[in-house]
């Protein structure tokens, strides 16, 4: 209950961090829409090439924007070395990770209202009300996902030089399923999903994030044994 | 001065032949140290010397290369939150978070702690360091002074056993310092163990009851306060 | 300084022998495959390679909890061995996944399941050490490298169902009972060979990460005695 407890005050924290510097989000939403804006260009002004690959393009978008929200989300925790006071606490270090884990999830998802009416209008895709709350949903996996594995290495990360490849270089193979399963059933949504092929994408993306999640929840305290 | 009843009680810190390497370097070697309940001792030594690495080593921030440790009976690395709970270490950062308010700031340590602290209680403690009026600013707002004055407030939370201070005057002003002066009597009244490490001679050895001297990570010298200024004096 | 002649030299002579022999039996004697042809005979080293490669990987695994619980030096550098043999293997593989991609199908890349799962892995187990590189502390590395080890593995199965479903073509896996013996012979000859080789090749890694940590291993300083001043303990 206190694990649960101490987890929660690190997500109000960060959320409140994250609403103070509101310049942060809005920053990296922006990237995302750039990102979105130059893969339009990738495949020309061939509509119904961007219409295929729209899916893939907004999954993008969200892996590209998710590393600068990951680094981001420890470079507060670093500037005044503010993390160490809280592994000085008798916090116990798995609440910290799920608490991360959580509020990261959380911006990731904020990035969906943005991003998503952004690729829906670009490349013109229509999308009922229906289809709209599965993205959503799947979207949210997608975000879990990524945030899994992506808080035990920005927090690995964050003191290291070289930090902003080496996020990148250690996130993007390893959540390569994430990007297939939202990929493909993104795609699946926005072109129509004869086969209801969707449910078994959902499923890979529920089974990556709980996997991940419950094994760096194992692996973050050894991670940050003698501080980060 | 630990009374005789105190030397038989647990100490507040015991190390046995602690030391901890960087990477070829010893940081500190050899350290034998017991901390009564109750005491107030000063680490002194140039920079380099290994006070910083001994308090953190205290603090459970680094494992020991070598040796033991206890922290009033408890073995660090079995009973880590526990040891958590009993000490607190003000180190050369702030821990601070530039966007959240004086007020917010404690506010998060103490939900941390599983405490929470009213808005009156916290006003209290800001009023402590005389930032009752910055309560409400982002504290990326606030001079060295300021931040070091509301980091040490952590002292003051949730009143932990064991305080561990990494040079508290510095940053501090004349009455930032006094302040703290009066905050390690009453420590030392309220019959908690400081640690402290400073390079404010004239000011912490008034203060301490023991000294010791460290030099490349050994302890080189120990006694009083007042014979510490005379042996530096000395030797300078 | 004489040099002993160590027990992994003998293991990595015969493991070259081995390879010798096995290849000759592959190449020479072996029958052509029907449908594939001579093409097929790339298989000789193609399957060992895969096979010990995921073996490596799979002992960095256990390797990696081992180091992860004991936080002893050698479980860290056998890690770090037979990762980084994994890596060499694995690179082996896509070279000769090429090959007979170009032979068969005519391009060098396919995005064929073991291909596109093999392609992944190099990338999953460079970052492992691309970590490792940065970090200076031997202690931390030796953790983090355990941490990124397992992290890396797990998504091994993942990548591969991943990839199947997202490319539901792929060849099936062709099992030893259906092909001739002498094509099974020199299969099995060469996963030895390479095995071996492997293995040797992770001894001689082993040594040199444990004498660049015995290199750091500066011993304790002497003891300085205590100079002067009042007892009061």
């Amino acid at each position: 209950m206190s694990l649960f407890r101490q987890a929660l005050t690190v997500v109000r924290k960060d959320l409140l961090l994250e609403w103070r510097g509101k310049g942060r989000l809005i920053s990296v939403l922006l990237f995302g829409v750039v990102t979105l804006l130059l893969f339009s260009f990738a495949v020309g002004p061939d509509s119904t090439l961007m219409r295929a690959a729209a899916g893939g393009f907004l999954v993008l978008a969200l892996l590209l924007s998710s590393t600068l929200g990951l680094s981001e989300s420890f470079r507060v925790e670093q500037e005044q070395r503010a993390i160490e006071g809280l592994l000085l606490l008798p916090v116990d270090p798995i609440a910290l990770y799920y608490g991360k884990t959580l509020s990261n999830t959380l911006f990731l998802m904020l990035l969906a209202p943005v991003l998503t009416p952004v690729a829906l209008i670009l490349y013109s895709v229509q999308l009922d009300l229906q289809g709209l709350a599965v993205l959503l949903g799947l979207w949210t996996l997608a975000a879990a996902g990524l945030s899994a594995p992506g808080t035990l290495y920005a927090a690995m990360t964050s003191r290291l030089q070289s930090q902003d490849v080496l996020l990148p270089l250690l996130l993007f193979p390893l959540v390569i399923p994430v990007l297939m399963g939202a990929v493909k059933s993104i795609t699946l949504i926005l072109t129509g999903d004869p086969m209801s092929q969707v449910s078994a994408w959902a499923t890979l993306l529920a089974s990556f994030a709980i996997i991940y999640s419950s094994l760096c929840g194992l692996l973050f305290p050894h991670a940050i044994e003698e501080g980060i | 001065m630990p009374s005789r009843a105190a030397n038989t009680a647990i100490p507040a810190v015991q190390t046995t032949g602690l030391g901890k390497r960087f990477g070829r370097q010893w940081a500190l070697a050899h350290c034998d140290l017991e901390v009564q309940p109750g005491e107030v001792l000063l680490l002194a030594g140039a920079n380099g010397s290994g006070k910083t690495t001994l308090l953190r080593l205290i603090a459970g921030l680094y494992k020991p290369t070598q040796g033991s440790m206890s922290i009033y009976g408890m073995d660090p690395e079995q009973e880590k939150l526990a040891c958590r709970r009993t000490l607190t270490l003000v180190g050369h950062d702030n821990y601070l978070y530039s966007q959240l308010s004086a007020l917010e700031m404690l506010q998060v340590w103490t939900r941390l702690r599983g405490v929470e602290l009213s808005e009156e209680q916290a006003i209290d403690l800001l009023r402590e360091v005389d930032l009752q009026d910055r309560r409400d600013y982002p504290v990326g707002g606030f001079s060295a002074g300021m931040r070091k004055r509301l980091t040490l407030l952590r002292t003051r939370l949730e009143e932990p056993k064991l305080v561990l201070l990494d040079e508290p005057f510095s940053a501090l002003d004349a009455s930032g310092q006094n302040l703290i002066e009066e905050w390690i009597e009453g420590y030392r009244s309220a019959g908690k163990t400081v640690v402290l490490a400073s390079h404010n001679l004239p000011r912490s050895s008034k203060l301490c009851d023991r000294a010791i001297l460290l030099q490349q990570g050994q302890m080189l010298w120990q006694g009083t306060g007042a014979d510490l200024l005379n042996h530096v004096g000395a030797t300078a | 300084m004489t040099r002993q002649f160590k027990w992994d030299s003998g293991l990595g002579l015969l493991g070259l022998l081995l390879l010798f022999v096995g290849s000759y039996i592959g190449l020479f004697v072996a029958p052509a495959e029907r449908y594939m042809g001579e093409t097929q005979r790339i298989m000789y080293v193609h399957v060992p390679c895969a096979w010990n490669a995921m073996l490596l990987y799979t002992l960095a695994f256990i390797f990696a909890i081992v180091s992860l619980w004991t936080h002893r030096p050698k479980w860290d550098a056998v890690t770090t061995a037979a990762v980084e043999v994994g890596i060499v293997l694995n690179a082996l593989l896509l070279v000769q996944g090429s090959i007979w991609a170009r032979a068969t199908w005519g391009v060098w890349w396919d995005w064929d399941v073991r291909l596109t799962t093999s392609l992944i892995m190099v990338l999953l187990f460079a970052g492992v050490l691309a970590l490792r590189s940065f970090v200076h502390d031997a202690g931390r590395r030796a953790t983090w490298t355990a941490i990124a080890t397992i992290v890396a593995f797990v998504d091994v199965p993942l990548v591969y169902f991943c990839v199947r479903w997202w490319r539901s073509l792929h060849q099936v896996q062709s099992t030893p009972d259906t092909v001739a013996p002498m094509m099974v012979v020199p299969l099995r000859i060469n996963a030895f060979a390479i095995l071996f080789l492997a293995i040797w090749m992770m001894a001689q890694r082993v040594r040199v990460e444990l004498a660049r940590r015995a290199q750091d291993q500066v011993a304790e300083p002497e003891r300085i005695a205590p100079i002067g001043g009042s007892t009061n303990a």
